[in-house]
């Protein structure tokens, strides 16, 4: 190793602890009189760095960082409240239009009544007075104060796991079967459907729900109307 | 429910605790070095001053980050110069070089401080890219390799630049001590 190499990285270095360097020290008292001296430059150097440092800094930089952690835990707080309350909104309404999904169609179960039940109502020729409607009737505390006009049909009956009123009327074009519903939350009272050759419409009538049954095509808003008007519950 | 809540809460200000003893620890440790390194950096003790604060903030923000205790030091020193740029960015103001020590240290008694002041000065001439690796070789002790990771330098370029660092500062004293010698002589 040359000289010049020997300076440059003992100047780079004053510590090194190459071999090499460490060897050619050893063997050069002048050589160890330069490293001494350049150690001593970078003690002096060391010493010379050391600025004094502010004695508030350590609690400056404390102080930042709980003004800081503070701010931040507020934003955090007031974003995690917003998240909370969207969740519960969502939940909100999802529960809302799941349960309405969930009701029962109950236009539609009237249909599937009629068509599963077959003749054995609609052909029925029995002449119902109107005491009689009234009698099953008042077990859902309701009754007809009019007469209802020819009544075929009428007999306590299991609709979807609730007793109601199955009867068969003459419309204005045919024979229609209606049902009297006491309320049952799992129903829809707002209904409509069609099918099979029927189609039916649900109302809501105080205490219990109506369901028209007329064949397709036929005209049963009128007896709809009549049947709403002419049925009263008592309180 | 509420009881659930508080919980949850509790460990929320746990790992805030934690958080908070950390950044502590940090900053009792560390904060002479740093602050002594953004000295020789800008050259200016308010500025320093100014970019420590940043640098502390800035590290406390993403103090989740630092996974290795050991190379904390790094880090700081990484976040600090990358907030020292960002001083240039965000507005150019009238730095002055202050080759003048006494801004750096107001209080100089005795002989020794003298001395110092001297060879302060001298290290605060060197341009940047000198005084940056050689402060870091003598404050913090760092081998060439940790400064060329430090400062994503090639290591002989460090060396090089150790090299010159030392030279100027052996070349400025030796000068300043004929002036002595020839104005007691």
């Amino acid at each position: 190793m040359d000289d010049l190499e020997f300076r440059r990285t003992l100047y780079a270095d004053p510590n090194c602890t190459d071999e090499q360097i460490l060897a050619a020290i050893a063997e050069d008292p002048k050589k160890q009189a330069f490293c001494k001296e350049l150690k001593q430059l970078d003690k002096n150097m060391q010493k010379a760095s050391q600025i004094k440092v502010p004695d508030d800094l350590v609690h400056k930089l404390m102080l930042r960082q709980t003004m800081q952690s503070h701010r931040t835990s507020k934003v955090r707080n007031r974003i995690q409240l917003a998240m909370a309350a969207s969740l519960a909104f969502v939940v909100g309404v999802s529960f809302t239009m799941w349960q309405q999904q969930n009701l029962l169609n109950i236009a539609d179960q009237a249909i599937a009544h009629v068509y599963q039940e077959g003749s054995h109502a609609l052909d029925a020729q029995d002449n119902v007075s109107l005491q009689q409607v009234n009698a099953k009737l008042a077990q859902f505390g309701g009754e007809f104060t009019e007469e209802l006009g020819q009544v075929y049909y009428a007999s306590i009956c299991d609709f979807e796991n609730v007793r109601s009123l199955h009867m068969v009327m003459q419309g204005e074009n045919g024979k229609v079967s209606v049902f009297v519903i006491p309320h049952d939350d799992t129903h829809n009272a707002q209904s409509f459907a069609s099918g099979r050759g029927y189609q039916s419409q649900a109302m809501d009538v105080n205490r219990a729900s109506i369901v028209v049954v007329g064949e397709e095509g036929a005209d049963i808003r009128g007896i709809k109307e009549q049947l709403k008007r002419k049925i009263h519950f008592s309180a | 429910m509420f009881s659930r809540k508080q919980n949850s809460q509790a460990t929320v200000s746990n790992d805030m605790a934690n958080k908070q003893k950390r950044y502590e620890v940090l900053v009792l440790a560390l904060h002479t070095d740093i602050f002594r390194y953004a000295c020789w950096l800008v050259k200016n003790k308010t500025v320093a001053e100014d970019i420590v604060q940043e640098t502390f903030l800035r590290a406390w923000k993403s103090l989740d980050s630092l996974k290795d205790e050991k190379a904390a030091k790094s880090w700081l020193i990484t976040i600090l110069r990358r907030e020292n740029a960002r001083r240039f960015e965000r507005k150019q103001f009238d730095l002055v070089d202050i080759d003048d020590v006494s801004v750096m240290d107001d209080q100089l008694s005795n002989e020794v401080e003298i001395e110092h002041r001297e060879l302060r000065a001298i290290m605060a001439s060197l341009s940047e890219e000198y005084r940056e690796p050689l402060m870091l070789q003598i404050v913090f002790g760092y081998s060439g390799d940790e400064i060329a990771q430090q400062l994503d330098l090639n290591k002989n370029t460090v060396m090089t630049r150790l090299f010159r660092a030392r030279n100027q500062v052996k070349e400025a004293l030796d000068k300043a001590n004929d002036i002595r010698g020839s104005k007691n002589g």
